[in-house]
């Protein structure tokens, strides 16, 4: 998957040009290329190991590139050092620095910049204003909670201007409720700075609610780049499907095409599916299918379905309630499905025997690996 | 509490030293206290003489030039010690840090005496330093670098350089090189990373190497022996001239004592000095 030539534009901040980057043996990136727009906020998603972390640190300069260029600005990088680049980066741990204050850490790339005093203290109190710490400057970062620690760590990376943002999984040590208040606060102001950022992450949750753009990679490569709406509702590939949000894949055959969509037969029932990957499959190939938890319905055994089992589990969820439904004939196949509301609870009680139906113009088909 | 058993096996032999030294400790306190009676080799009644005899200038003496030795030793090895312990945990190539840690601790299993042989063959006036500026012509006549206190110090500092790497490297090893990182990002070249980052966090791994350095050196005594020669005395060869020559076994006993009272002193004092490091988290 390869972003169109244009990327690399006028607008483009940062751009990867089929970069490649090995560990010994072992490739870390594989020819990636990726463009990053003037202000736009793009994700690197991908379980651990699958390259995104590397190619964050390729662009803050703590590693070379094996191959191809790295421009920031349209300027190539390559042999610039990490300190002429111009980025701010928020680490994982934040790297606050421990023997400095709050207001002496935030200061510290204006120091560098030799940044006169008056400007350069003024800058320190808009800076901790906007991350809202105003009072805590002569605290010492062992003296901040989790969530404190990261604000002084957003306003020191903001507080020179950077060219590029680089977020390296910044709110994996926060608990729930204010990693959540913290995504919010971090794209707000991304949005009102009109901030480039590169944000690294294991969690599409976070991806899918914060990004412009999220590149899902794995294995050293980008499998698809797209906005959140895109890579949730048309995933690229099986590993893009099943990595990015809940997914249940249920093994079928190819029947036929007709038109643009294919007919798949899971067990005793056809279903219709979208059919651009399955072109040229023979007959009674297998085909995966991909079923979000929200795209089944679950109806009466005795009306119309595709699937017959019955409810093993039951989770309330508030809002929803997720049915684990045992499918019944097949080897014990589990699926995950979504019912808005509440009614799910004393409609489909435990043990229920039930149909479900399969929102099948909505599922993702790619063949069997 | 099945482990209970267990314990008492594993510090048995810990605890059995232990009893020793604390009563090898009382044995020379006890002695300390006790009148030196010329001609015999017990001791006398007890009497506080002999720590009222440790104010006479020539007994002072030693223990200022032990502090002075100690001190410019200990300062001598973190300078030199420091660029050895960040090379060895910054330095990438697993040959090169090889290199460096056999240099590094080689001399660790040379035995003092050992190495100090070495150095007075180095330092000597026919020695490896002398020939070799003779044969420039930048000196006329040898140098006195034996028996000298520049020559016990310099001797002291290779004795003590692997123990410093060691609580060196230790403590920079500690330092997340996301700190170095965070500020190069924020426009720091390496000289600047170095002085505002990693140096001050690497400042207790310094009191801790420096401490140990000092106490380390405080009871040299092959070294002084052989390079000062009798011209540098440090404690140790007071105490082995009036224990094993004058059989003064009571003074020499005080002066032990006195020696240990006075590095438990240095040490508390550094420690105190050095508490606001403590706070510091490298982690």
């Amino acid at each position: 998957m390869k972003p169109s030539a244009s990327a690399e534009g006028e607008h483009t901040a940062v751009y990867f040009d089929t970069v490649t980057k090995r560990f010994d043996d072992v490739a870390a990136l594989n020819a990636v290329t990726l463009g990053v727009g003037r202000s736009e906020f793009v994700t690197l998603l991908g379980p651990s190991g699958c390259g995104k972390t590397t190619l964050l640190k390729l662009a803050a300069g703590f590693l070379g590139p094996d191959g191809g260029s790295i421009s920031i600005e349209g300027k190539r990088v390559n042999d610039i050092p990490t300190y002429r680049r111009g980025i701010g980066m928020m680490f994982q741990n934040y790297a606050l620095f421990p023997h400095m204050s709050v207001a002496d850490n935030v200061a510290y790339g204006l120091k560098t910049r030799r940044v006169p005093k008056a400007d350069r203290d003024k800058r320190v109190a808009d800076a901790l204003a906007l991350v809202k710490l105003k009072g805590m400057e002569n605290r010492k970062p062992r003296q901040l909670s989790g969530g404190q620690q990261q604000r002084v760590a957003l306003a020191r990376a903001l507080v020179i201007n950077p060219t590029v943002l680089l977020l390296d999984e910044p709110f994996s040590a926060l608990d729930k409720s204010l990693r959540t208040s913290m995504q919010v606060e971090l794209r707000e102001i991304q949005r009102r700075l009109g901030l480039t950022t590169i944000f690294v992450t294991h969690d599409q949750g976070e991806a899918l609610s914060m990004s412009d753009r999220v590149a899902v990679m794995s294995e050293g490569r980008i499998r698809q780049l797209g906005s959140p709406v895109d890579v949730y509702r048309s995933p690229a590939d099986p590993f893009v499907a099943s990595f990015v949000g809940d997914n249940n894949r249920l093994r079928g055959q190819f029947v036929s095409m007709q038109a643009k969509q294919a007919i798949v037969a899971l067990g005793d029932a056809l279903v219709r599916v979208p059919g651009e990957s399955l072109s040229g499959l023979e007959k009674s190939a297998a085909v995966d299918l991909f079923v979000r938890p929200e795209q089944f319905d679950v109806v009466a055994p005795e009306e119309p379905c595709t699937i017959k089992g019955s409810v093993v589990a039951q989770i309330y969820q508030g809002g929803h309630v997720d049915l684990q439904i045992e499918c019944s004939g097949g080897a014990g196949e589990r699926l995950l499905v979504r019912s808005p509301g509440e009614q799910a609870v004393l409609r489909w009680p435990m043990g229920a025997p039930v149909g479900v139906a399969i929102q099948a113009d909505q599922c993702s088909a790619f063949p069997a690996a | 509490m099945n482990q209970q058993p267990f314990l008492r096996i594993f510090t048995a032999p810990a605890t059995l030293c232990a009893v020793g030294f604390i009563a090898a400790m009382v044995a020379v306190l006890q002695y300390s206290l006790r009148a030196y009676v010329p001609g015999s080799l017990d001791p006398g009644g007890f009497t506080l003489a002999n720590f009222a005899d440790l104010l006479k200038p020539l007994y002072a003496r030693v223990f200022l030039d032990t502090v002075v030795v100690c001190a410019m030793t200990a300062v001598v090895t973190l300078i030199v010690g420091y660029p050895l312990a960040y090379a060895l945990v910054r330095v990438e190539q697993p040959i090169l840090r090889s290199i460096l840690l056999v240099i590094v601790v080689t001399p660790l299993f040379l035995g003092e005496v050992v190495r100090t042989y070495a150095w007075i063959i180095v330092l000597g006036n026919n020695g490896f330093i002398n020939s070799l500026l003779l044969s420039l012509g930048l000196i006329g006549k040898p140098l006195q670098l034996m028996f000298t206190p520049f020559g016990v110090v310099v001797a002291l500092v290779h004795v003590t350089l692997p123990v410093m790497v060691i609580m060196l490297a230790a403590g920079l090893s500690h330092i997340d090189r996301d700190y170095s990182r965070a500020a190069e990002s924020l426009g720091a070249g390496p000289i600047r990373v170095f002085l505002t980052v990693t140096l001050p966090l690497s400042l207790p791994g310094v009191v801790a190497g420096t401490t140990t350095a000092f106490a380390w050196t405080f009871s040299a005594f092959a070294t002084p022996q052989l390079i000062g020669g009798g011209r540098v005395n440090m404690i140790s060869n007071l105490v082995y001239q009036l224990g094993f020559s004058s059989f003064n076994f009571p003074f020499a006993a005080t002066l032990c004592v006195a020696g240990l009272a006075l590095t438990a002193l240095v040490l508390g004092l550094l420690q105190l000095a050095s508490r606001p490091l403590r706070k510091i988290e490298v982690h």
